[in-house]
């Protein structure tokens, strides 16, 4: 049971925010991993797109959409450093955009992690030395590359061969409604989350009618996606990565935020056990530490990243005021590295992309960035719960999921855009 | 490795700009390696020297989820065809799954490694031989992994993928034991409650299927079953993962009863129910008797959330209900972290409370 009085709970202030730092460390991760003596950037270079996505997502909560695109060269070349490698002066790196059409795999119509070998873009622009060579296709850097064409509002782009992307997609769904990540066949609910997202982002993902009836033409089940989505949840109203496995916070942000997009929300208080919304609310509640941080599981230690996975997904609930939530954004504010920027995993550990990010979008979700923009004159831009992009971004493209109403009906701001359902009824409490 | 069988082989180097790559003061090998993998890859040259070079590049990064794709194209391509479906040798699966041990060490938290055991047991349980034989070795490896790192998410679906598989009611028996062995060594081991409920239901050994053909346990088992978690609360009554077990296994019995709506089992239920109503207060009280000076930690949340739930399920019964509503005040003072949920709870219940007393003043 917790040392702290309610009071403690309620009145505590907003500490120093290093905004100045993060935006740097970000900018200038590209850099050092780009270098060739980078050990970090060499065991890293498979993953490169989720990357250069959790980069891009962090300084676009922290800078508008042309500072970005200036500072990380979204759509044109940059200056990539260099100097302190002792070459023959400093390099420009290629758009990031041009990379991510590099890392198409050909052979799936999906995105691969990376091209050509270790960099990512690095080369004068325009003449690349080898030809692309990218990683096989795999939803989850699919998703990473719709993720930043989104931000880069380059979705329409002629080198994006949207129908084959859609192919790849549909592709890897199997008749019980799950997806595979790849060819290879891995099942996980983190895939139907990619698979729904990256169709959402191309414009071709069908919505289930209401009358019942299905689509003989759609080029996914969404309605067996979401069934297979439900048939993952637990007794103690969680979800795993695939039907039976334990409860993880991880793994309900990407059951909660697929069934978001399907507009499937309500199926929460039908199952077959009846545990409702609020079951899982309370769940998620229950990650809560006493270090005012949260867990991924029960008799875990608190992690930020978690910040995000659960905060998405009682967002997406309309639940987030459950947990103290000025307890949790000093945690996070005690994750970062007030010298050279960047959030950690927890306080005193060393800061990296990943949980920079989801620092950012947890000090967003729980309108922390907004009250200490207020208090240094800044506006930040907030991020999207289920698309995990700026709200500018998916209002641009009219992107369109479900969220739940808070119990009184009301819903946050930055949900307006989405399909409303009624939180008054969807307690079965 | 001295790459000498690869010297027919123009490696493609990293594309890396002006500045030459042979000048870094890292890991020269890990360059070349990768750099002669990104060619053999571009060739797609399944070759015994390729897998060779495979293992080299894993040593070097495990991670990579591309090498580990390619080196099983090279087993497949090197294995003899059977009937034009793809598979690896039996004797290629065994000697790989050993290198993925070894390269995992004995706390593999990489992915990679463990899709690569299943792409490989895949092909293995298609074969000729003592199947069960195989999936018994490599439960004793998951447990190996266990003893280290027990809750390793990934172990513990490996396990389930394997005897999911295999779907024998003695590896769905012996699990239930191995998950109560793990119980003992660490109650507080969410992964190994989790094990149970899975074992119990997807096994169907004492399950019945329900009107909607989702497994529930029979009346009997769940009896048991709520007496193993009441024994796994009573060593720590601070501990989540009995109670949620409790309430899970309870509601499930609830929720079956009234949907088939048969007056007599949900008379059945509502005894169990209360009857472990009764056992959570007695825990309640010797728990406050053994720490009277601490009142903060003189009652867990878990504890007094379950017994809310439970009480709460007879939503028009006045005492059970005023009980709940009392331990919600309680909760709302100890645990503040949660408190406006344990005030939307209480509001609920209030509401309750003044229907019932609306009824009993019109029935006047």
């Amino acid at each position: 049971m917790s040392a702290f009085s309610s009071t403690d709970a309620e009145t505590g202030a907003i500490g120093p925010f290093h905004d100045a730092l993060h935006a740097r460390y970000v900018v200038e991760l590209g850099h050092r991993l780009d270098s060739p003596t980078s050990y970090e950037g060499a065991v890293t270079e498979h993953l490169r797109m989720s990357g250069v996505y959790w980069s891009l997502g962090a300084l676009s909560l922290l800078r508008d959409a042309d500072e970005v695109d200036a500072s990380m060269g979204l759509r044109g070349g940059v200056d990539g450093g260099g100097e302190e490698n002792g070459g023959g002066g400093r390099r420009m790196r290629r758009a990031i955009v041009d990379w991510v059409f590099d890392c198409r795999d050909p052979r799936s119509g999906g995105f691969g992690g990376n091209c050509s070998g270790a960099a990512f873009g690095v080369g004068t622009p325009g003449t690349a030395t080898t030809t692309p060579c990218p990683h096989h296709g795999h939803l989850l850097y699919t998703l990473s590359a719709l993720q930043i064409l989104a931000m880069a509002n380059a979705l329409d782009d002629e080198r994006l061969d949207k129908d084959a992307v859609a192919r790849f997609v549909s592709g890897l769904q199997n008749p019980d409604g799950s997806f595979c990540g790849d060819e290879w066949g891995e099942v996980d609910t983190r895939f139907t989350y990619c698979a729904l997202s990256c169709l959402a982002l191309l414009g071709r993902l069908p919505i289930p009618r209401n009358d019942g009836e299905e689509e003989d033409d759609a080029i996914v089940d969404v309605r067996g996606a979401a069934r297979y989505v439900m048939s993952c949840r637990n007794f103690d109203g969680g979800f795993g990565c695939v039907p039976g496995a334990e409860s993880h916070a991880g793994q309900v942000f990407c059951c909660i935020g697929a069934l978001s997009i399907a507009h499937s929300l309500h199926l929460l208080n039908e199952g077959r056990d009846g545990c409702d919304a609020d079951l899982l609310a309370w769940w998620l509640a229950e990650r809560q530490c006493d270090s005012g941080g949260l867990n991924g599981r029960p008799e875990k230690q608190a992690d930020v990243c978690y910040s995000w996975w659960i905060l998405s997904a009682l967002s997406i609930v309309g639940r987030v005021s459950w947990i103290n939530t000025s307890r949790l954004g000093q945690f996070i504010l005690n994750c970062q590295d007030d010298e050279d920027g960047g959030i950690a995993d927890r306080p005193q550990d060393m800061p990296d992309v990943y949980h920079t990010f989801f620092g950012l979008c947890g000090l967003s979700l729980i309108g922390h960035l907004e009250k200490i923009g207020n208090r240094e004159g800044r506006t930040y831009r907030e991020v999207d719960p289920v698309f995990a992009l700026p709200t500018d971004v998916v209002r641009r493209l009219g992107l369109r999921a479900q969220v739940i109403s808070y119990s009184n009906g009301d819903v946050e701001d930055r949900l307006k855009m989405h399909s409303i359902l009624d939180g008054t009824k969807a307690s079965l409490k | 490795m001295d790459f000498a069988d690869l010297n027919d082989v123009e490696p493609i180097p990293q594309d890396d700009g002006p500045e030459p790559v042979c000048s870094i003061a890292y890991s020269p090998e890990f360059i070349k390696a990768y750099d002669y993998l990104r060619a053999l890859l571009k060739a797609d040259e399944r070759s015994e020297r390729a897998l060779n070079l495979t293992t080299f590049c894993l040593k070097l990064n495990p991670a990579n989820y591309t090498v580990w794709h390619f080196r099983r194209r090279c087993l497949i391509s090197l294995s003899a065809e059977t009937d034009q479906t793809p598979a690896i040798d039996v004797e290629r699966i065994e000697k790989d799954l050993d290198f993925a041990d070894k390269l995992g060490g004995t706390n593999p938290k990489n992915y990679q490694l463990w899709y690569h055991r299943r792409a490989l047991l895949e092909f293995r349980f298609k074969e000729e031989g003592d199947i069960l034989q195989v999936a018994k070795k490599e439960l004793e490896y998951v447990d190996k992994i266990l003893d280290d790192d027990s809750k390793n998410y990934h172990a513990w679906s490996h396990r389930q993928w394997i005897i999911k598989t295999l779907n024998k009611t003695e590896l769905w028996s012996s699990e239930i034991n191995y998950s109560h062995s793990k119980v003992l060594s660490d109650p507080r081991n969410n992964s190994a409650w989790n094990q149970r409920w899975f074992a119990l239901h997807e096994g169907k050994i004492s399950s019945v299927y329900s009107n909607d053909r989702s497994a529930v346990l029979s009346l009997e088992k769940a009896k048991e079953e709520a007496s193993y978690a009441l024994y796994g609360a009573d060593l720590d009554p601070f501990n989540e993962s009995p109670w949620r077990y409790l309430v899970g296994i309870l509601m499930e019995q609830w929720r079956s009863a009234k949907r088939g709506r048969d007056a007599d089992d949900i008379a059945k239920v509502t005894g169990l129910i209360q009857e472990n109503i009764g056992k959570i207060r007695e825990m309640k009280k010797s728990w406050e008797e053994k720490r009277p000076n601490d009142h903060s930690s003189g009652s867990s949340a878990s504890l007094l959330s379950a017994l809310v739930d439970l009480l709460e399920i007879f939503t028009d019964a006045k005492e059970s209900l005023t009980e709940a509503k009392a331990l919600l005040g309680k909760l709302m003072l100890e645990d503040p972290v949660r408190r406006k949920y344990w005030l939307k709870r209480e509001k609920h219940i209030t509401k309750l409370l003044v229907s019932i007393e609306q009824k009993e003043n019109n029935a006047v």
